[in-house]
């Protein structure tokens, strides 16, 4: 790859927009348009967005009957993270190996395992009840990831909104609003508020790692965590603010070494 | 590839094309998704498309003197906007891709230092002045545009393809 020349880069900061040519909601966009994505007006041909098998996103959909002959639809995200849109406009974002079945008339059913995202579609005549084994959600309009993944807890974290959190719908839960998160432990019977819930707990959804006056050490964990790989670096005291994108781990790394005049290296 | 890696691999570079063109970063945008929808069409009819990023950038431009044209502008006099002399075709699409991988550059600064260098890059800001709006020294602004420039010039380089997301 060739240096670009000045007048390249003239041309793009004399155009260039934060958020203008993101790539990503242009996809999510052109899915949207064709219906892929959205169980109920699938057009996706069988060879559509067709890929190597391993590497698909493949999006199972089938239908199974419930026992009062309500149906359910099933989502399951195999190898890489999905986006789907039900029938109310919700988005999910399943994480991968998530699935969620649902159903949708006079209610808004989910159940589900995994790790998912949700962003609501707001309708107050319709409460969203998401039941995630052993953790009832309630919602009317919101943002937040539900993580049923973990043995041993369920954790949501709230992006935006307000969400009630309980083991089922009878119990004692917890309210969350923006930024907060909550888990369950496996033989508890409430939720409990996490002190510090983590921003990037939603990472792999947002496509981006945010940090803010981030102690390089934490910055290094969340990391260390997401590409289960184990980094150090030479100097730990200093701080990282700004936002990263998750899709080229080289990348990161190489930016932080410059802004922090740090090195890092992979244990 | 399939239709989704090919989209993730083009769209921007696809965008920065038409920008040439359009001047305006959701026009361009508009006829760029449009092209992938026409695209996705024919496919889906049955139509064999052989080089399908060739037939986007072939789509995009004539899209986007289509719409020139209904401005009423000239078609004789019109030539891709911005452009330092004419560029036959794959330069066109080397310049895109360079110019998508700056614009993603740009995108991965950190807030603060993109921030400082949009207003003096774009802007045409004084340190001073950004100085002031910011409430920095104007070491910090002249620190802050050369470490933009820096990163720039060793990421821009580094960024492939694959990140245009």
């Amino acid at each position: 790859m060739s240096q670009f020349e000045d007048r390249h880069l003239d041309f793009v900061l004399k155009h260039y927009k934060e958020g203008a040519f993101d790539t990503k909601k242009a996809i999510e966009r052109f899915k949207t348009a064709q219906g892929i994505g959205s169980p109920q007006r699938r057009r996706l041909h069988p060879a559509a967005f067709a890929v190597p098998a391993a590497a698909a996103l493949l999006l199972g959909v089938f239908l199974f009957m419930g026992h009062d002959s309500r149906k359910w639809t099933e989502i399951t995200a195999s190898s890489s993270h999905q986006i789907a849109v039900l029938p109310d406009g919700t988005e999910v974002t399943l994480a991968s190996g998530a699935s969620i079945s649902y159903r949708m008339k006079d209610t808004r059913e989910v159940r589900m395992d995994g790790k998912v995202f949700f962003d609501v579609a707001r309708d107050e005549t319709r409460p969203f009840e998401i039941d995630a084994d052993g953790a009832f959600v309630k919602v009317l309009g919101t943002e937040f990831m539900v993580d049923a993944s973990g043995d041993a807890a369920a954790k949501v974290y709230v992006e935006d909104g307000k969400v009630f959190f309980a083991k089922n719908p009878d119990s004692e839960g917890v309210v969350l609003t923006k930024g907060m998160g909550a888990s369950i432990v496996e033989g508890a019977d409430a939720p409990v508020l996490d002190e510090t819930p983590d921003i990037n707990s939603i990472a792999w959804q947002r496509g981006s790692f945010i940090f803010e006056n981030t102690p390089l050490k934490d910055v290094l964990q969340c990391l260390s965590e997401y590409y289960h790989v184990s980094f150090v670096a030479n100097d730990l005291s200093k701080r990282l603010s700004g936002e990263f994108g998750t899709d080229d781990l080289d990348l990161i790394i190489e930016l932080i070494e410059s802004a922090l005049d740090v090195t890092i290296v992979c244990k | 590839m399939d239709f989704e890696s090919l989209f993730q691999f083009n769209f921007r570079p696809l965008c920065l094309y038409a920008l040439h063109y359009m001047g305006d970063t959701e026009t361009a945008e508009d006829i760029v998704q449009e092209c992938f929808m026409k695209l996705w069409e024919k496919i889906q009819q049955g139509t064999e498309v052989g080089n399908r990023r060739a037939y986007l950038y072939m789509t995009v431009r004539n899209r986007c003197l289509d719409q020139l044209r209904k401005k009423g502008l000239k078609t004789e006099s019109l030539k891709p906007y911005d452009t330092y002399g004419i560029i036959d075709d794959d330069d066109a699409v080397e310049r895109a891709q360079t110019e998508a991988r700056l614009w993603t550059a740009i995108d991965s600064l950190p807030p603060k230092c993109r921030e400082v260098f949009i207003l003096s890059k774009r802007d045409g800001l004084k340190y001073e002045e950004i100085a002031d709006e910011l409430g920095l020294s104007v070491n910090t602004v002249r620190n802050q545009i050369s470490k933009a420039l820096k990163m720039l010039k060793e990421g821009a380089v580094k960024i492939f393809m694959f990140f245009f997301a």
